[in-house]
């Protein structure tokens, strides 16, 4: 191993974190779909000849330490020389890349002075990739029903596009030209990483930059197993159930071990439900990517991830569960069972990282699709999707966050009113804070959201809202969020309260109401300062009758502490 | 009899002054910043420069007192407004998370808490069509709030404003006639765009900062009125044109970035005198590292920023932050060696400061190399402690293996190299090379650095103008007067009725025409830049493509898909283009003197002697030389070492350098 100086290590070190966030700008900033360039649902990564990531970008969590595993899938395959220069592949076959075949992933191995030395890889969600019905089906049972399956496929060859199997891609797509504008923004990003790295071999030749990446890869282990070494040895559990599988089969256990031993840590799924027939399912790779953004959200959390990450962390889930499903079991709602795998890894640990931990937040995307022809142009089909944000959980020194995207869903901002407005025949008639819905506590865990809806030509609603059953736990005595609640109001007076459906027929004039769930609270409620409640009370953030029944404490007609009647209250309920 | 154009540009320490005399060369000062009443340091500055205010034909001005109001959250009380049902958009904020790995993260600190929204009744379509009228019976709670707790700033936002102006327009009125006193912002005059929560951000940043803005600027033109001046008080905006402080008081929101820009359009200028239409822009500071581009001859302007999370849609020229500057501070971190983002500031500062600093900073790592004397700063004002730096860097190098040379060269290397990263981000990552540009380097601690970042990036030469110090207040002395006018237009670029488009542009250009002569330019000095951002179907980011005077649209079109490939590598010609927004630029331009920076100290002798210098590991005897005693046409090779009063230039071995016409440095690769 060539000698490596702590300067040029550092250099190398930021200029991988450079190319990848070059590579990210370069996606959203040329993507097709609202999907990636609003929600932000991508993740690029540079990774080296072995198939060790270099840099990423802080891209969506779910997809955090996972692209390499493609490039190691595809190589164990076929065996690295199956990577020629200027080619570029696609996959999106769950089983291999864990994730719905919404979503692609898209590979281009870096070829310097005629050697293969790394590759730029990307994902990102595209909107349509023919499944039986538009974007994602939420009744699917059989993975054939999501959309068209790819294992690692050339899109470009020795440089050349293969226009045959891009048109194929084409015809495929309800929205062929953006799902090809997608991919050629991937494609973009992947030549960003690729004419960065080349630079970069270029000014310190590939000697100095193996040495530096080891050095990189060890000192991020070092850190990392020194961090897992703080952790009490001992096995921590916990579980939860989500609703059901969108066919109505639920609940679903979620069942979590966790054993510290030393400077490791294993994540042991073993108890949980066995594979769904609905499509609550996803593949290996996935649940691996899931157990590490749970971890890296309590380890070593400001390091930038690379190959030298996730070393003291193994993963084990028996074949055949939800976490590691079989063909044909679909996989359209993957992220659910891992958004609640990722809020149980930090409950079990909460014990021991207080300082770390939060209480749970609302915990699932709540998607809300609306579909159907736009009579304002020429009935052209559109279809809205969107998430929903809802309160996130209290942590000792604050309040949980109000109204803030889930975890698994990255930096996703909602869609504005004035574009939604323009884009869709629907009207949003109110959007805003679900007061009083977050748990309380000594902090008060965040408050759930508000969006109603007007549908304006007749159309088709489909609903996946999940977390009813397992809402957001509150830590050490603090309050759970409220669970979500979707209401439909059709114009002939019929009244639905549902949260999820497949394509249920929503007249012209139906109102559709939804509400997410707030976060769980930390500490007891009771103990929180009166005049944080009254703060509360006067932003609209709980009502006057809440902060009396669950904080304890008396507000007036004058928004002022009524003391007397407060320390009254909170000494006879104790 | 001689006049003067002035500019004064206020920064954190320091308030800088340009003079340029309408015979003679150009002359600068630099008095302290007095944070209390800017003004104060302004009108000293320029008293002590031009003994006569009456001589001063033309005064602008770059100030951060907006800027800072919004930092220090010292702005204004403001109750927003907004369409009921809706008003929540402000505190949702998008929802978003801009750092994702942190169970605890909050959202950007807004400027307006949620219990001064208030919602009233009103609403129109996406298509302007009526939906509910604006309800005056919902104001009345409003009014008599305002009154009540003496709230003297007011924002509107409804949505689909930016199209459907009507009902803030109806709004103002209600207030107005209620509330006379009172600051009213309509989120349409301050951005004419879509997106609501973007569109009340910018509004309500700007009634937050006004009436601090309107004080302050009242009582500058004021203490210069009263000093004998007569010249209209001009201010820079952020857009990089200059604007009348009439003008700036109703929207001062535009004047939030005015002090940073001027360096950018200090480059256009220079980009003119010396031919080179390709400059990449580096201001170097204490704290902070700016990098922006001026692409055949213009600087390279954004529709869009972030304030410390909070958006706001406005054209700003487009500069590209880091927090690199003077004072970032080495450490280590389990055997790796990290440069900032930690700043050492001005206090304690670096460790040669002498003011309780420990941990060696930039400075320290420049000033232990011989690169800075520890008599460089202000001219010998300010001497450095060359004991502390050695002190700090020693006892850090052991903790990496490293002797102290490498490690304060490895400081530089690190720093330089995340200067570079931050170049490449706005160079080659968005289509742009930069080996097709000259480094531009300034601020105090730009020309140190300047040799080092054009090696990282194989661009051949640096220009280091004159008084690189005080280059930003220059560049406000360059500019013209300018307005920005948009009209969102959105249409499938096939269905566009070109003359509709025409018209449009007709009618914002009779506006930008109405604007300027309203700040006496005359007609025929105004001239405008038509835009229009353009995008495909479906995306959501747009690409502002220059529309001609003549152009068709199919032009229209072809001239988009070439921008798109230029920018991201890629572009889909058979895919459908739309329309999102049409804009004019409306220029006045104003009298400029077009005599050299400075004559210079000719016949005297440069040097000032020689100090050890390290680099790569090995001392070199080093001249230093005088930058006022060097004339036209001086030439040497490296290593050299310029000093100045504001700034220290390092011409590397392996580098020669020569003064040109305009007094600028030209340092590139010896051959």
């Amino acid at each position: 191993m060539a000698d490596i100086d702590p300067v040029t290590t550092e250099i190398i070190r930021n200029a991988f974190i450079s190319i990848a966030n070059d590579m990210n700008a370069t996606l959203i900033r040329s993507a097709f779909t609202p999907v990636i360039y609003e929600g932000k649902d991508c993740s690029v990564a540079l990774i080296d000849k072995h198939g060790d990531v270099l840099g990423q970008s802080l891209g969506l969590p779910l997809f955090l330490g996972n692209l390499e595993i493609c490039v190691k899938l595809i190589a164990e395959e076929h065996g690295w020389d199956y990577f020629g220069n200027g080619d570029v592949f696609y996959m999106n076959d769950s089983y291999m890349t864990g994730t719905h075949l919404n979503d692609a992933t898209i590979i281009m191995p870096i070829f310097w002075h005629g050697k293969r030395v790394g590759f730029a890889a990307s994902r990102a969600h595209w909107l349509d990739v023919g499944a039986k019905d538009p974007g994602t089906p939420v009744d699917s049972h059989e993975i054939y029903q999501e959309g068209m399956r790819w294992g690692p496929t050339r899109l470009y060859e020795a440089g050349k596009p293969r226009e045959d199997v891009i048109d194929l891609l084409r015809r495929n797509s309800r929205f062929g030209e953006a799902t090809v504008g997608d991919m050629n923004a991937q494609v973009a990003a992947g030549r960003t990483g690729e004419k960065g790295m080349q630079a970069l071999f270029d000014r310190f030749g590939e000697e100095t930059i193996v040495a530096a990446r080891d050095e990189i890869f060890r000192q991020t282990e070092a850190r990392e197993r020194e961090a897992v070494s703080a952790l009490p040895d001992g096995m921590y559990r916990a579980q939860g159930y989500l609703d059901d599988d969108g066919l109505g089969n639920g609940p679903i256990l979620v069942n979590l071990e966790l054993t510290v031993d030393g400077d490791s840590m294993t994540v042991d799924l073993a108890g949980s439900a066995a594979q769904a027939t609905g499509p609550v399912n996803c593949g290996i790779t996935q649940t691996i990517a899931a157990a590490r953004v749970a971890y890296k959200l309590l380890i070593c959390s400001d390091v930038s991830p690379n190959g030298g990450s996730f070393r003291p962390l193994n993963v084990t889930a028996p074949e055949g569960t939800i976490f590691s499903a079989r063909e044909p079991a679909p996989c359209g709602w993957y992220f659910s069972s891992l958004g609640l795998l990722i809020d149980l890894v930090i409950k079990a640990l909460a014990p021991v990282l207080p300082d770390k931990a939060a209480g749970a937040h609302y915990g699932d995307s709540m998607v809300i699709m609306i579909a159907g022809q736009d009579p304002r142009r020429n009935d052209e089909f559109y279809l809205m999707i969107e998430p929903t944000t809802g309160g996130w959980g209290a942590f000792e020194g604050g309040d949980g966050q109000d109204s803030l995207i889930n975890n698994v869903n990255g930096s996703f901002k909602d869609i504005p009113v004035e574009i939604f407005e323009s884009k869709y025949p629907l009207r949003l008639l109110s959007y805003g804070i679900r007061a009083d819905s977050g748990g309380a506590g000594r902090f008060r865990g965040g408050n759930g959201t508000y969006r109603e809806y007007l549908v304006q030509a007749d159309s088709n609603l489909f609903l996946w809202f999940e977390r009813s059953k397992t809402t957001a736990w509150g830590l050490f005595g603090g309050g759970d969020g409220l669970p979500p609640k979707v209401s439909v109001m059709r114009p002939d007076g019929d009244r639905l309260e549902l949260l999820k459906v497949n394509g249920l027929k929503v007249p012209a004039g139906t109102v559709i109401m939804s509400l997410t769930g707030g976060g769980g609270g930390y500490g007891e409620a009771r103990k929180r300062d009166p005049e944080a409640v009254r703060q509360d009370v006067i932003d609209r953030y709980v009502t006057i009758g809440h902060a009396r029944d669950t904080h304890g404490v008396v507000i007036d007609m004058n928004l002022e502490v009524d003391t007397a009647a407060t320390e009254r209250l909170r000494s006879s309920a104790s | 009899m001689a006049n003067y154009r002035v500019a004064a540009d206020i920064g954190g320490t320091f308030t800088d002054i340009v003079v340029e005399p309408s015979e003679g060369p150009v002359f600068v000062g630099k008095v302290a910043t007095t944070p209390d009443n800017p003004a104060r340091g302004v009108v000293e500055g320029v008293s002590s420069l031009v003994p006569d205010l009456a001589d001063v034909s033309f005064f602008v001005h770059g100030t951060t007192v907006g800027l800072n109001a919004f930092l220090e959250r010292k702005g204004e009380r403001v109750l927003l407004i907004s369409t009921a049902g809706l008003g929540d958009a402000y505190t949702i904020a998008r929802g978003n998370r801009h750092t994702l790995y942190d169970l605890r993260y909050s959202k950007p600190e807004l400027l307006v808490p949620r219990r001064d929204v208030h919602e009233v009744r009103g609403r129109l379509s996406w298509n302007g069509e009526l939906v509910a009228p604006l309800n005056r019976a919902d104001f009345e709670p409003i009014i008599a709030k305002v009154r009540q707790e003496r709230i003297k700033a007011v924002a509107i936002c409804f949505v689909h404003a930016y199209a459907y102006p009507q009902h803030e327009l109806e709004a103002r009125d209600i207030l107005a006639a209620e509330l006379p006193d009172v600051s009213i912002s309509l989120s349409h005059e301050v951005a004419r765009e879509w997106r609501e929560y973007e569109r009340t951000s910018s509004a309500v940043m700007n009634a937050y900062v006004a009436p601090v803005v309107q004080r302050y600027l009242s009582s500058l033109r004021q203490d210069l009125a009263s000093r004998g001046m007569q010249a209209t008080v001009h201010i820079m905006q952020s857009s990089g044109g200059v604007t009348t402080a009439d003008s700036a008081r109703k929207n001062p929101v535009f004047t939030l970035l005015s002090g940073p820009v001027g360096g950018t359009i200090a480059g256009t200028a220079l980009s003119a005198r010396c031919g080179r239409p390709n400059l990449l822009c580096v201001d170097m500071g204490g704290t902070s590292f700016d990098v922006s581009l001026v692409v055949d001859g213009e600087a390279r302007a954004t529709l869009e920023t972030e304030l410390e999370g909070l958006p706001l849609l406005m054209s700003i020229v487009d500069i590209h932050t880091i927090g690199t500057g003077g004072g970032s501070i080495a450490w280590i971190e389990d055997g790796a060696m990290r440069v900032g983002p930690h700043s050492a500031g001005s206090v304690p500062g670096p460790a040669c400061y002498g003011r309780g600093g420990t941990q060696p900073t930039i400075t320290d790592a420049n000033l232990f190399l011989g690169r800075l004397g520890p008599k460089s700063l202000l001219g010998g004002d300010m001497s450095l402690d060359l004991a502390a730096a050695r002190t700090a860097i020693e006892d850090l190098a052991p903790e990496v293996d490293l002797d102290p040379v490498a490690f304060a060269e490895g400081i530089l290397a690190i720093s330089n190299a995340a200067m570079a990263d931050a170049m490449r981000t706005i160079t080659i990552s968005q289509g742009v090379d930069p080996r097709e540009f000259t480094l531009v380097a300034f601020g105090g601690a730009g020309p140190m650095a300047a040799a080092f970042l054009a090696a990282e990036l194989d661009i051949r030469e640096v220009l280091i103008p004159r008084f690189p110090g005080t280059f930003s207040a220059w560049g406000m002395l360059q500019t013209d007067l300018r307005h920005d006018f948009t009209k969102s237009f959105f249409r499938s670029a096939g269905s566009v009725d070109v003359a509709e488009l025409i018209s449009i542009y007709t009618g914002l250009e009779v506006e930008g025409l109405a604007t300027i002569v309203k700040e006496g330019i005359a007609a025929s000095d105004v001239s405008y830049q038509r835009s229009a951002d353009m995008r495909y179907v479906g995306q959501e980011y747009t690409i502002n493509v220059p529309i001609a005077t003549n152009a068709g649209k199919d032009d229209m079109i072809a001239d988009f898909h070439v921008a798109h490939e230029r920018r991201y590598g890629h572009s889909s010609p058979g895919a459908p283009v739309e329309f999102v927004n049409l804009r004019v630029a409306a220029l006045g331009a104003l009298l400029k003197y077009t005599n050299e920076a400075d004559a210079v100290g000719e016949g005297q002798d440069p040097n000032l002697g020689r100090r050890d210098t390290i680099f790569d590991g090995r001392a070199h005897s080093t001249p230093i030389l005088a930058r006022d005693r060097l004339s036209a046409g001086f030439d040497a090779r490296g290593p050299v070492i310029i000093e100045e009063q504001s700034a220290t230039t390092v011409v590397p071995p392996g580098w020669v350098f020569e003064v040109d016409q305009q007094g600028s440095i030209l340092v590139r690769r010896s051959t």
